[in-house]
């Protein structure tokens, strides 16, 4: 029961922030110096369909009907059309939202589980061999440069060996082709998935490994483990079932805190991949200067953002029986 | 009763200093970031030396494109036939500059809205850190994005201050933490006692007490600013007039040399890279000064 | 021959300022069923011996000297598997601080059927709980309590809980290290008696180490009085209780206050423990004993032998 009120309280709080910031990038686009009917509307359009468009941004009227008509927008899904591609906005977003959540996910999961694998491993093995090279491997991964790192694994592994494909996320050979199947296609994004998902794992595994590792240290001088080894529990026993439980918690707060760095981080990969999701077309709207499509980029991110938030704390909640019962 | 505040001070930050002399990675880190200073400060050396070193505007009258490192230019020249080596100085002071600049600001605004919000408590302190955690979720390299969508290019100053403005809410934590405990202390009470002014309490006797805190704390904290000011360029919205590692790095992928210039490509992210993890060392190292359980000589091991 | 036979051990830490010895040739014995109360101020070395006991002192300390004997063999020579085996099943421990000695994040019932499975791996999971319903019973936590964790527990129940998980393998001695230090005066008294009843019931011999003697005098058919890492008197404990010898004994009984008996005042103990890394050459209590003589401080003292198995080292009386 105290699972789902927290939920709750939760979303509630996840939708306030969302509105806030609903409400400052309306501020931003229409009171921002320059012509916001300019920001709004495409210059390439005709008269007439401009506009309509105006009235129906509700351009035209006072700042107060505006933010009304804004919301109301927002609510039923106007985001209006893309400069660039000439298409709603809406549906632009809606086709790559898929692709974000698959590589941003994936590589946060795969990065955590083996983070906090390795961690464990390496503060078992505290001041040996394996202990140094995991944790200088994990300080220097986690520092690196993460377009240059992006930048390099091309040139390696793309352009120098020919072992992945240079760019996006699809071959168009076999997505054309009216007879490859389900598992064809699936594969074929997988192989294009290989490089930036390597890159946003080297850079972000680092962190957990880092976490992890003092976590368990910590834990392992609690009283708890005192008793385990004293009730005749052989030591791997202990680590594994004992120590790591309660250890991993601390790492799961660290993966909700820097959930921000990750999108940044997605974003970059995206973008120097070409991978067609919500990250890179942000960052190719407001290179050209399209504006419809660059708000709504934004706050579906936002939005992707909180509820990743929502998500790392239900998850939190759920693993510590202290904050469920 | 202030000199006695001060003394005990003295006394931490030289007991401090020796604690951060023997940490390994506080050492290294210190080594590192010295000898990034140094590349900051040689950076005026190339362009006076001959002007055809300047990183933005220097040519070389023989060179018009990218070529490999020679004896005139130890790293080679990029596409326009400039000085790689010149610009990678010029890059070491502009990560200073900004992670400095950055550090500074928002300590200044951390300190002030922490202190604020521990003194005030109640409605205000609620809604700050409210303000904080808002803050603190968001991303702040597609914040920057999505305002010179509406700014237009924006100055590097400019970026600075956007940065340092999502940095405060960490700052502000520790702050109010501090002045929440302070709060207590007598000599608090007797100041009120005395008649001073809220004002007066908060700049005269608060803030001496907690400003070395968080300088302490952020002052190795500024890598996220030079990495967004890094991204930001290299994505193609930093400063034009600027010549930053990013910057660098965005030349490079933009004109199409990435495969065919590693002496290009490769020294601007290793200095991102090693500054970073230079900051990282210090940090960790400031970290076991600051919280004495995590010293080494403590523990009985 | 007794169930444990402690002879002559000293235990050191290596520590960065030095070697501290913070246990020097101690010797008693407990006999089955037996109780034994070790009293002494904090750092005297009581909860060390209690660790070194079971195997579990911290990688930087080590038994430098002596031999523990438990049902007739060397624990110091015993192999690591030898010793888990031993663990719990016939030498349990229950630790300073009941707070923290359950894992937050396990049920406490399946943490007690833990140690029951291991010690007993051809047990089905559902007979060693239902055996953990029967010792909740014994300690008094209602049995449906059994799936809670241990944040939901009261610090009393928490301390009956660890008391049930000592007893669950039934073991022939139980060391029990300050287990009501931080619990309020009627549930420490409650608790105590069923200690009694239970050690009564099953004939465990209990190690029961506190810094307050007249707990212990309540409970133990022997008291050992340790200072500095020595033990300083051993005797039943209405002889050291009623008569005590060493100076240091003396002194403990009159620093507490009590309810009944003849008003005294209380006595506090002047100066500091001795440095433990670089102990005096002479009796080790000397600096601060009220009854001291010039030859304490260089000459280490000798037994002295009141009789029926009371004794005291010191070069007085």
């Amino acid at each position: 029961m105290e699972l789902r009120k927290f939920i709750f309280r939760r979303l509630v709080q996840i939708v306030i922030i969302f509105f806030v910031i609903l409400t400052v990038l309306f501020l931003l686009f229409r009171l921002a110096p320059g012509d916001p009917v300019s920001r709004m509307v495409d210059p390439d359009m005709t008269p007439e369909d401009a506009h309509r468009l105006v009235v129906q941004l509700g351009l035209d009227k006072p700042l107060g009907v505006q933010y009304l008509i804004y919301l109301k927008n927002f609510v039923t899904g106007h985001f209006g059309f893309s400069f660039h591609y000439g298409e709603p906005v809406v549906h632009i977003i809606w086709n790559r939202l898929p692709n974000t959540i698959l590589l941003f996910t994936t590589s946060i999961i795969l990065s955590a589980l083996v983070g906090v694998f390795l961690g464990k491993i390496a503060s078992w093995h505290k001041g040996k061999k394996t202990d140094s090279v995991m944790t200088i491997g994990a300080l220097v991964t986690h520092t690196l440069f993460l377009p240059w790192l992006a930048l390099i694994m091309i040139w390696v592994f793309a352009y120098k060996f020919s072992w992945f494909p240079i760019n996006g996320m699809i071959s168009e050979e076999v997505w054309l082709d009216p007879d490859s199947g389900l598992i064809a296609k699936s594969l074929d994004v997988m192989y294009h998935m290989v490089l930036p998902l390597s890159t946003l794992f080297l850079i972000h595994f680092g962190a957990y490994l880092l976490i992890m590792r003092s976590s368990m240290l910590e834990t392992l001088k609690e009283d708890y483990i005192l008793t385990a080894r004293a009730k005749g529990l052989e030591e791997r026993t202990i680590r594994d079932r004992h120590a790591a439980p309660n250890a991993a918690l601390p790492v799961v707060t660290s993966v909700g805190l820097s959930l921000a760095f990750s999108i940044n981080g997605g974003a970059l990969t995206e973008t120097v991949f070409t991978w067609p999701g919500i990250g890179r077309e942000l960052v190719f709207s407001v290179s050209q200067n399209d504006y419809p499509l660059a708000q709504a980029s934004f706050l579906l991110i936002a939005a992707v953002v909180l509820v990743s938030n929502l998500v790392v704390d239900v998850l939190y909640a759920y693993l510590d029986p202290r904050i469920r019962y | 009763m202030r000199a006695r505040e001060k003394y005990p001070l003295l006394n931490s930050f030289l007991e401090g200093w020796s604690i951060f002399r023997q940490n390994l990675l506080g050492r290294i880190g210190l080594v590192l970031l010295i000898m990034f200073a140094l590349m900051a400060i040689c950076s005026y050396i190339p362009p006076w030396i001959n002007p055809m070193y300047n990183p933005m505007t220097g040519v070389d009258p023989l060179i018009t494109s990218c070529t490999p490192p020679s004896w005139a230019h130890w790293l080679g020249t990029d596409f326009m036939g400039r000085d790689i080596l010149s610009q990678l100085l010029a890059g070491a002071r502009v990560a200073f500059m900004v992670g400095i600049s950055a550090a500074v600001m928002s300590i200044v605004l951390g300190v002030a809205i922490g202190m604020t919000a521990g003194y005030m408590g109640r409605f205000v302190d609620t809604l700050l850190m409210r303000l904080a955690d808002m803050i603190m979720v968001m991303p702040t390299l597609l914040v920057v994005l999505i305002l010179s969508a509406v700014f237009g290019q924006l100055n590097i100053w400019t970026i600075v201050l956007i940065i340092a403005l999502f940095r405060w809410p960490g700052v502000s934590r520790i702050i109010r933490g501090q002045t929440l405990s302070l709060k207590q202390r007598p000599f608090i009470e007797a100041a009120k006692v005395a008649g001073a002014s809220h004002f007066r309490i908060i700049f005269q006797h608060i803030m001496p007490n907690v400003l070395p805190l968080a300088f302490l704390f952020m002052t190795f904290r500024v890598t996220s600013a030079i990495i967004t000011e890094a991204a930001l360029a290299f994505l193609g919205f930093g400063d034009p007039g600027t010549v930053s590692w990013g910057m660098m790095l965005q030349w490079v992928w933009k004109t199409g040399h990435m495969f065919k210039a590693p002496y290009w490509l490769l020294p601007p992210g290793i200095c991102i890279s090693l500054i970073t993890l230079s900051f990282y060392m210090l940090g960790r190292a400031m970290d076991e000064v600051l919280d004495p359980r995590l010293r080494k000589e403590d523990q009985t091991d | 021959m007794a169930l444990l036979e402690v002879e002559n051990i000293s235990i050191g830490y290596n520590t960065r300022k030095g070697y501290l010895k913070a246990v020097e040739g101690v010797s008693f014995e407990l006999e089955e069923g037996q109780s034994l109360g070790l009293v002494g101020e904090s750092g005297c070395g009581k909860t060390t011996i209690g660790m070194a006991l079971m195997g579990l002192l911290p990688p930087n300390g080590s038994v430098r000297d002596g031999r523990i004997l438990f049902e007739g063999n060397d624990t110091l020579k015993m192999s690591m598997d030898e010793i888990r085996r031993i663990r719990w099943r016939k030498m349990a421990m229950i630790f300073q601080a009941a707070m923290n000695a359950l894992n937050p994040v396990q049920r406490v019932g399946n943490q007690i059927a833990e140690a029951i499975l291991v010690h007993n791996p051809d047990l089905e999971k559902e007979a060693a709980l239902s055996q953990v319903e029967e010792l909740f019973d014994l300690v008094g936590i209602p049995r449906e309590r059994l799936t809670d964790f241990p944040h939901q527990y009261s610090g009393g129940m928490k301390q009956r809980a660890v008391i049930a998980m000592a007893l669950a393998c039934h073991p022939k001695v139980i060391i029990a290290d300050e287990p009501t230090t931080a619990l309020d005066v009627i549930v420490q008294d409650q608790i105590l008696e069923e200690v009694r009843d239970l050690q009564k019931e099953f004939n465990i011999g209990i190690i029961f180490i506190s810094h307050d003697i007249s707990i212990v005098a309540d409970m133990c058919h022997d008291i050992g009085v340790m200072y500095a890492g020595q033990l300083v008197e051993f005797g039943p404990w209405q002889a050291v209780f009623e008569s005590p010898a060493h100076p240091y004994t003396k002194a403990l009984l009159s620093s507490f206050p009590t309810l009944t008996g003849k008003k005294s005042d209380l006595v506090p103990i002047p100066g500091e423990t001795p440095n433990l890394i670089r102990p005096p050459a002479g009796c080790r209590f000397c600096e601060r004993c009220p009854e001291a003589k010039a030859s304490c401080e260089k000459t280490p003292p000798e037994w002295v032998d009141m009789g029926s198995g009371h004794k005291a080292l010191c070069s007085g009386d």
